[in-house]
């Protein structure tokens, strides 16, 4: 029997590499798993100060922490599951040692771990919010909510895996996608919802499919918001045809990726 | 059982295809210790990479019977930041082994003292290679791949290994590439040569030391 067939070998894979990838990140400093916490707190913080500076309340009653929180760490996770994605082989290459290993697996196992550590990120950071107002949130929507987490980390690994296999041929990518993804920042409904958007401005932003995932997100959590332009079969689309592209082009530099 | 059907595999270099292994097929026997001569840079990593699965063939197929380790000897495919044990674990994880048993016996094995507790990184070569002879010990494999033997720690850890293999012949094999005639015949009874991309299986290591002496 050859180690690693089928699915529960997968899985036995996964679970290995996930619990690696926790110590190898989290686990080298004392404050490894607060720095998760603290980097996006602060990220918030700035933004619900800049809100308050400027009189600004979060649109239809939402409460702005969650607010700012929802279109934050969705966009967050998209933006690092594609760094991740792009650097998942560089940072584990001796692991393609293993013949069970393969590149698409170094970047499941991160997708996965980044997805629970952003979710978990948003509940320390809710809840903390929560005990300092004193009023906890109702939630409108458990799965939709999720699905949307879900489809940011889906969506930035299929993207993060088809500029990984593209940066094989063409290195300079790996250079060249963090300030080209950089400008989405603005145009992914964080300080905003599509509802509130003028109707042409909007029509040209719903290309974005990060700006659905928020929206999604957004809508999911709050009873107070419900979104008139989210598309849960956008989004997919998105995801399927970038996993599709990705793995293609992961199958044709595969032989480039395994060299030790 | 092991067999190679008809492998072919090139690398691209400045001056257009080196072609490593050129139309290569043998079978490696089960239960028999073997040995792949070749001079340096003749392939026999690569060989071993592609017997170990981690590369695909160009062309031709490769078929393995029984569990076969990773590619044992230069500790390649260990986590610098991480500990011994740590990586122990991991490796554990993925074979789906027992993790508390396979890192008792790497602890025993390796003989690293403190150092198992402490980063890759920090180690020497050689302790490198006790870790990861001593973790492939650990796990039951049938064949064992293992490169250039040669490096793997002192006479007495090497004496160690060479009655482990002992004890097990009737239970794994294993093969061995190496650039030396010598160590291979300390461990293999056959020994195939690669030179030139092609492959020779002798019965013997004294017809493959006529062979290679050439």
């Amino acid at each position: 029997m050859q180690p690693a067939t089928g699915l529960a070998g997968q899985f036995e894979v996964l679970n290995a590499l996930i619990l690696r990838e926790m110590k190898t990140r989290f686990g080298a400093h004392q404050l490894g798993y607060l720095w998760a916490v603290i980097e996006p707190s602060l990220w918030i913080g700035t933004f619900v100060g800049m809100f308050a500076m400027v009189g600004r309340t979060a649109p239809d009653g939402m409460e702005t922490v969650s607010f700012i929180a929802t279109g934050l760490l969705p966009f967050t996770l998209f933006r690092e599951s594609v760094g991740r994605a792009v650097s998942a082989v560089a940072g584990n290459k001796g692991l393609l040692f293993y013949p069970q290993i393969q590149p698409l697996d170094l970047v499941l196992a991160r997708a996965v771990l980044e997805c629970v550590t952003l979710m978990l990120v948003f509940a320390v950071i809710i809840c903390t919010a929560a005990i300092w107002s004193d009023r906890w949130p109702h939630v409108a929507d458990w799965l939709r909510f999720t699905l949307g987490f879900i489809a940011a980390a889906a969506l930035g690994s299929s993207l993060g895996l088809l500029l990984l296999g593209l940066s094989v041929f063409t290195p300079t990518i790996e250079r060249l996608y963090g300030p080209m993804l950089r400008p989405l920042f603005w145009f992914s409904g964080v300080f905003y919802t599509a509802n509130g958007l003028p109707a042409p401005v909007r029509d040209f932003m719903l290309y974005n499919p990060v700006l659905h995932i928020v929206e999604l997100v957004r809508s999911g959590w709050f009873v107070e918001y419900r979104s008139l332009h989210a598309d849960p079969g956008y989004v997919t689309a998105w995801i399927i045809a970038l996993s599709f592209a990705g793995l293609v082009v992961e199958r044709v530099a595969r032989r480039r990726l395994e060299v030790v | 059982m092991i067999s190679l059907d008809r492998v072919t595999k090139a690398y691209q270099v400045h001056d257009g295809l080196h072609l490593v292994l050129n139309d290569v097929s043998i079978d490696f026997p089960p239960r028999r210790n073997i040995g792949v001569v070749g001079p340096n840079g003749a392939g026999k990593s690569t060989l071993l990479r592609i017997i170990a699965g981690i590369e695909a063939p160009d062309q031709g197929r490769v078929t393995r019977k029984g569990r076969v380790s990773w590619p044992i000897g230069f500790g390649g495919g260990f986590n610098g930041s991480l500990s011994g044990e740590e990586n122990c674990r991991f490796v554990a994880r993925i074979y789906g082994e027992s993790v508390d048993e396979v890192v008792a016996f790497t602890k025993e094995f390796a003989e690293l003292g403190k150092y198992f507790d402490m980063p890759v990184k920090t180690y020497s070569s050689g302790m490198r290679a006790r870790l990861a002879f001593g973790l492939s010990m650990a796990i039951d494999f049938d064949v064992y791949l293992v490169d250039e033997v040669t490096a793997v720690g002192d006479a007495t850890f090497q004496k160690k290994c060479r009655a482990t293999f002992e004890s097990r012949s009737g239970r794994s094999s294993v093969i061995i590439v190496s650039h030396n005639l010598k160590t291979i015949r300390e461990y293999c009874d056959s020994c195939a040569v690669l030179q030139h991309g092609r492959v020779t299986f002798c019965p013997s290591v004294d017809d493959a030391e006529r062979i290679y002496q050439i």
